[in-house]
């Protein structure tokens, strides 16, 4: 996987995956909904989870959600060292209002104070010319 | 699943190798010598050569440090072994128990009798998730990577870490309990001159431990060794004639990717073990409380106590209570991890680890276990767990059922 100029790590962008990083890079939230049985799905799946269907296409889904879950990350663990100037990085678990879930770094908020059910509201981080990253802040 | 491998096969030898941390100085070892020492430890125990296995089984773990597009085949090569089946273990920390039960499958089937298994790695010395060096192709390759590394997502801990603090939420549990598990791991550590860590902690100790990610501290960690693995699995037939301590698999239930509840917004405190599990006493014929040892899959001790649930030892959410209510140690009314475990025994890679439940268990039954056996231990109950899903649990659950009678 190509490397972030301070190292952290880059996608490597397929079709598949390219709709959501020229979304994510324009500040928008894009996922996969079947076009058959409607289900929203993250990560980019090759044909739908719920009914197999093969037709997904890709919708803005809205940028606002609750933690689900969280655990503040205070060392660099199976990613990259460039990470170690974050610390300490609030990963959560996040369940967006149009259902699925997806793990984002929770910033502007000290790790003493995220909770189970804070509402969030995602902003994005450019890491390339080409993609962005998802992160959420407290409403 | 129906009962046709009730009492098919059985473990009649097993090996597993020094571990090691490749601190400076040690002499490094690579996955292959790791296979052949285990292997040999495993013909030893059974009495029996390698040639033994021409035209047999031979089971090979995935390994993080050799990842190639023939490995199995070319572990064969390396061994000198010509196997009619080669057998594939690609789960993560339930590939031992997968590979036990393709076996049992394949010998019922009478396309061979006998299967040699083996699993080995390297993690400290390959690029891999050691410190200060860079990650191994394998964990940086394809579609989860890419929605995590550049996330943020802190590997296993973070991904733990999440799952604890969920379950923390939803149910009474207090830190005491996850670290009652952890000091008595390091007991039963204490007890195993194999174990890579044996000084024993207290539960103070456990609770002032470093945090890594929160909720999950230095002592809710499994700690990586370089280390292999081997068993034999044998048809029961066969096994009679080969030792009269055969450990014979009894029960097995097996789920991959099990959702609880919605596939989108599943409940990520249940794992595919209230599926496996059941299905693996049904097999046996065997209740909760005919269990005399249980070797869970023991990375962290939130999933020994979610196993504990799942399995049905109590009810969803009175993990805590058990633990606090029951003695963990060997010589108590409800022994876990007896050789120490993962937790403090160390995980030889995270496709290998899974080994260990499965030799432990064979070394009860057998009445090998030296100082920590525990007394007249007929009947086992073995976890394999492999694999993180997406901001999920466990890929691969699987239970299997051992004892010492058919």
């Amino acid at each position: 996987m190509a490397q972030m100029p301070q190292g952290k790590p880059l996608p490597a962008i397929t079709d598949l995956t390219r709709p959501f990083w020229t979304a994510a890079k324009a500040g928008k939230l894009v996922m996969q909904k079947c076009g058959r049985c409607g289900t929203l799905d993250f990560l980019p799946k090759p044909w739908c989870i719920e009914c197999g269907h093969l037709g997904l296409d890709w919708v803005e889904v809205k940028p606002q959600g609750t933690v689900y879950s969280h655990s503040t990350a205070y060392t660099v663990m199976m990613n990259d060292p460039a990470w170690k100037s974050d610390l300490p990085v609030v990963m959560c678990i996040i369940e967006l209002d149009d259902g699925p879930r997806m793990y984002g770094q929770l910033t502007d908020c000290p790790p003493e104070k995220v909770r189970i059910g804070m509402r969030v509201q995602a902003h994005f981080e450019p890491i390339s010319d080409a993609a962005a990253v998802p992160k959420f802040r407290p409403i | 699943m129906t009962n046709s491998l009730r009492g098919e096969v059985a473990i009649v030898g097993y090996g597993r190798t020094p571990y090691s941390r490749a601190k400076p100085g040690e002499r490094i070892l690579t996955v292959d010598q790791y296979i052949a020492g285990a292997a040999a430890l495993a013909l030893e125990k059974a009495g029996m050569s390698k040639r033994d296995f021409d035209g047999q089984g031979l089971g090979v773990s995935h390994a993080e440090a050799s990842h190639t597009v023939n490995w199995s085949a070319a572990v064969a090569e390396l061994l000198g072994i010509s196997p009619r089946a080669l057998i594939r273990g690609d789960q993560g920390g339930a590939s031992a128990s997968a590979m036990l039960i393709r076996a049992a499958a394949m010998i019922h089937a009478g396309i061979i009798d006998r299967a040699l298994v083996v699993g080995a790695d390297t993690p400290l010395s390959i690029p891999s998730i050691a410190p200060g060096l860079p990650l191994s192709p394998e964990r940086t390759r394809g579609i989860f990577w890419e929605f995590q590394g550049p996330f943020g997502v802190m590997g296993a801990n973070n991904q733990f870490g999440l799952v604890q603090t969920r379950y923390a939420h939803q149910y009474p549990m207090k830190r005491e309990h996850l670290g009652k598990i952890a000091v008595t791991t390091r007991y039963h550590a204490s007890l195993n001159p194999g174990a890579i860590y044996r000084e024993p902690f207290t539960l103070e100790a456990y609770m002032n431990s470093r945090i890594l990610s929160d909720p999950v501290r230095l002592l809710d960690c499994v700690p990586m060794v370089n280390g292999g693995l081997a068993y034999i699995v044998a048809s029961a037939e066969t096994a009679k004639t080969i030792t009269d301590k055969p450990a014979y698999l009894l029960g097995c239930g097996e789920v991959s990717n099990y959702y609880s509840g919605s596939r989108t917004r599943p409940d990520i405190t249940v794992t595919g073990f209230v599926q496996a599990a059941p299905e693996a006493f049904r097999m046996a014929g065997v209740q909760h409380h005919d269990i005399d040892v249980f070797e869970p899959y023991d990375d962290y001790p939130m999933i020994v106590l979610m196993q504990m649930e799942d399995y049905g030892f109590c009810k969803k959410g009175e993990g805590g209570k058990f633990v606090a209510e029951r003695d963990l140690t060997f010589k108590g009314d409800f022994p876990i991890s007896t050789d120490g475990g993962q937790l403090s025994g160390g995980q030889p890679g995270g496709a290998i680890g899974g080994f260990m439940p499965i030799v432990e268990a064979a070394a009860q039954l057998r009445g090998e276990a030296g100082p920590r056996q525990v007394k007249d231990a007929s009947i086992a109950a073995v976890s394999g767990f492999g694999g993180i899903p997406y901001a999920r649990n466990a890929r691969s659950c699987i239970t299997l059922i051992l004892g010492s009678e058919k």
